[in-house]
């Protein structure tokens, strides 16, 4: 990954051990989210259609069902994953989450307001959110840099916090005025991998190649920065267009995995933070770990989600709070606050 | 009362020293002169002895306070009463009060309005005195119950309680439950840090998270009917408020704006470091003791009623501390501000969208909402003392 040698438990060779054994990992979740499932289609009767036969009704579960569900739980793992490290790493907050600063909320919003006004088609939802996520992050960032409280890391998990209860409010809000919105978002809104078609992922994919483009281009500068705004402009770096840069990123990758499965919490804290304990500080080498960790705890949430009130579900928004918030207060307790 | 008795106890000794008087007069003396301390009145009565029993200080520009949040109280309970969406003549509220009138008015005025009106006011008061003394507690103003997570806890036992998830208790002893049990674990993860700074409301936000995840998976467990009947609880609503837990406010919220006078004193001791206060003597832990639970007792009972408007908590101590003088802790206003706030926010939400109904929860979210982020981003944040 990089020419600088590291030695002991950072080391390359442990590191792409490390690597190779997530995959692995995430290889046998996405086979066992194509096995289980809240119906009556068992293991047995999936895994014989994994093997050529099985009747039409297993066929059906796990092709139109289970697949794409599969499908789309890697991709909003992925992004959410990766955006939750990029934010971290260019706010040098250990807390900042898509989630919690009001990204999530305010691609939330754009929806709501979009459908209020009359929108229903795939491909508009994901720009419409796109816009939302970008107009949250620039919010709670662009004040919290104005005002001087962006140094404190605490603080500006509260800031997003506030955003994100108004817009959430006001998302409710005009929800009240339009019973067909309310209708057509109800469940997209409680953040979920259910009932998801194959075409949402076409209509982000664009969209996320943009963002891996942008994501490629710009982990060398974000390494850079991690150093302090100074040094990176002495390296030849431009913090403004570098920080800029990756607020877009992030947009892009919120925004498209809002629009197709909801607002998710946590995600982004959680992935990035085990991805540091694993990789170490390297921007570069925690985002190679979010790639297979995000998708992998999407997809385990989603099969916990599907077992655990069978027949009924569960919202993965739901499952990932439950598991998100005690990492942010174990962060949080943290005697020193560990800092990007 | 206790600068009073060291005023009394100076005379006594300025006269001791010069004694010009013979011991009858001086006790006689010392307690008429007293002066009350500047921006105060005092209030004694004297008994036929000339002894004087029992006597009073009041901050006058607290009282002033506190009879302007009356005032703007009363006139918006007057609004409340004949707005709606079926207004009613200012003129004619008052006779359908007495049951006296239009037989639609009284019916409007007295079944349907008086019992939410007297809903708001007690929710308003139990949210606003609950957040002062939470505010003081921790010596941070975004402290309130609401934003470091006993709301959401209250909340999740309540809807438990309602969707019949096998617990037999009723929704007011299940939110005392949770909002004990959502304190106790803000405060316990906290305890390594204390709870002077942002780590404990960062805290208290994850305590809060999680609970809101909790009422959202038992809402997600039960039939779509039974949710519908939890839903109010969710986002905070006066409009299905079930009796018995209003009967229950108005009882214990007396009990506990008592306790919080009684505790007046200590509060504003409170507002220093813990080393001035104990130098003051006063029994801190002790004290802080008695400040939480009297606070956990009032949001448990109000969300048990309006669910979690939390933000009530925030703004209603904030109106009443711009009006008092910073001497003392504004108790009682904040019980008015935060009843004046409901009673308006809930008037807003049902006549701005007629025929729906904004729940007041959201009401209150979004005004309150820039608020907080107001308070949140100012450049130099002024402490609570």
């Amino acid at each position: 990954m990089d020419a600088v040698p590291h030695s002991g438990v950072f080391s390359a060779r442990h590191l792409f051990m490390r690597l190779a054994g997530l995959m692995v990992l995430l290889a046998m979740i996405c086979l066992a989210s194509l096995l289980l499932g809240a119906g009556d289609v068992g293991p047995a009767r999936a895994l014989a259609v994994l093997m050529g036969q099985g009747d039409a009704e297993a066929r059906f579960v796990l092709g139109s069902l289970r697949l794409p569900r599969t499908l789309i739980g890697l991709v909003v793992g992925l992004s959410l994953g990766v955006a939750g490290a990029l934010l971290q790493a260019v706010t040098r907050n250990p807390l900042a989450e898509p989630g919690l600063l009001g990204v999530s909320a305010g691609a939330a919003f754009a929806v709501a307001l979009a459908l209020l006004l009359g929108a229903t088609a795939t491909t508009m939802r994901v720009g419409v959110a796109q816009l939302g996520a970008m107009v949250g992050c620039l919010c709670v960032l662009g004040v919290a840099r104005v005002s001087g409280t962006g140094n404190d890391p605490v603080r500006l998990v509260l800031a997003g916090a506030a955003l994100t209860g108004l817009l959430l409010s006001l998302t409710s809000l005009l929800l009240l005025f339009d019973q067909r919105a309310a209708d057509e978002i109800r469940f997209w809104i409680v953040g979920s991998l259910a009932g998801r078609r194959l075409e949402h992922l076409v209509a982000i994919l664009p969209s996320l190649l943009l963002a891996g483009g942008l994501v490629l281009a710009m982990a060398r500068p974000l390494a850079a920065m991690a150093l302090g705004e100074r040094i990176a402009s002495g390296l030849g770096h431009r913090p403004g267009l570098i920080r800029l840069l990756v607020i877009v990123a992030v947009a892009l990758l919120v925004g498209a995995a809002t629009a197709t499965a909801g607002p998710i919490a946590f995600i982004g804290l959680v992935v990035p933070f085990t991805a540091r304990a694993l990789a170490g500080p390297d921007v570069r080498r925690t985002l190679w770990f979010c790639l297979p960790l995000g998708p992998l705890m999407v997809i385990t949430a989603d099969i916990v989600s599907r077992i655990v009130v069978a027949p009924s579900e569960m919202p993965l928004g739901v499952l990932t709070a439950l598991c998100g918030a005690p990492v942010l207060i174990a962060v949080v307790r943290a005697r020193r606050m560990p800092t990007l | 009362m206790g600068r009073e008795k060291a005023a009394m106890r100076c005379d006594v000794s300025a006269q001791n020293q010069t004694r010009q008087w013979p011991a009858e007069e001086r006790c006689e003396g010392a307690a008429n002169d007293v002066v009350a301390p500047s921006g105060h009145w005092r209030l004694a009565w004297q008994a036929a002895d000339g002894r004087v029993p029992c006597s009073l200080l009041i901050d006058r520009r607290a009282f002033g306070a506190a009879l302007v949040l009356l005032m703007a109280l009363l006139m918006a309970s007057l609004a409340y009463l004949a707005m709606g969406s079926n207004p009613l003549a200012p003129q004619a509220v008052l006779p359908a009060l007495v049951g006296r009138g239009d037989i639609m008015a009284v019916f409007l005025v007295q079944e349907l309005r008086l019992p939410r009106l007297a809903a708001a006011c007690l929710t308003g008061a139990a949210f606003g005195v609950a957040g002062c003394l939470m505010q003081t507690l921790a010596r941070n103003r975004l402290a309130t119950p609401g934003i470091i997570g006993i709301d959401n806890g209250a909340t999740a036992f309540a809807v438990a309680s309602v969707i019949g998830l096998g617990v037999s208790l009723a929704p007011p002893a299940m939110a005392l439950v949770g909002a004990s049990t959502a304190a106790a674990l803000t405060f316990g993860l906290a305890a390594g840090g204390g709870t002077r700074g942002y780590r404990f409301i960062v805290a208290g936000i994850g305590v809060g998270a999680v609970f809101g995840a909790i009422t959202q998976l038992l809402m997600a467990k039960v039939h779509i009917d039974t949710a519908n009947a939890a839903y109010p609880w969710t986002v905070g609503s006066l409009n299905a408020r079930p009796a018995g837990a209003v009967t229950l406010l108005a009882v214990g919220l007396p009990l506990g704006l008592g306790a919080a006078l009684w505790l007046t004193r200590a509060l504003s001791l409170m507002r220093f470091s813990d080393a001035v206060a104990s130098g003051l003597g006063l029994r801190v832990s002790q004290r802080r003791w008695q400040v939480l639970v009297v606070s956990v007792w009032l949001t448990g009972l109000a969300v048990a009623v309006a669910g979690p408007v939390g933000l009530i908590g925030l703004i209603g101590p904030e109106i009443a501390r711009s009006l008092s003088s910073p001497r003392g802790v504004p108790v009682v206003a904040s019980a008015l501000a935060g009843a004046l706030v409901m009673v308006l926010a809930d008037l807003a939400g049902r006549v701005l969208l007629a025929p729906i109904e904004i729940p007041v929860g959201i009401v209150t979210a979004v005004v309150g909402g820039p608020w907080l982020l107001w308070i949140l981003l100012r450049p130099a944040s002024r402490n609570l003392a």
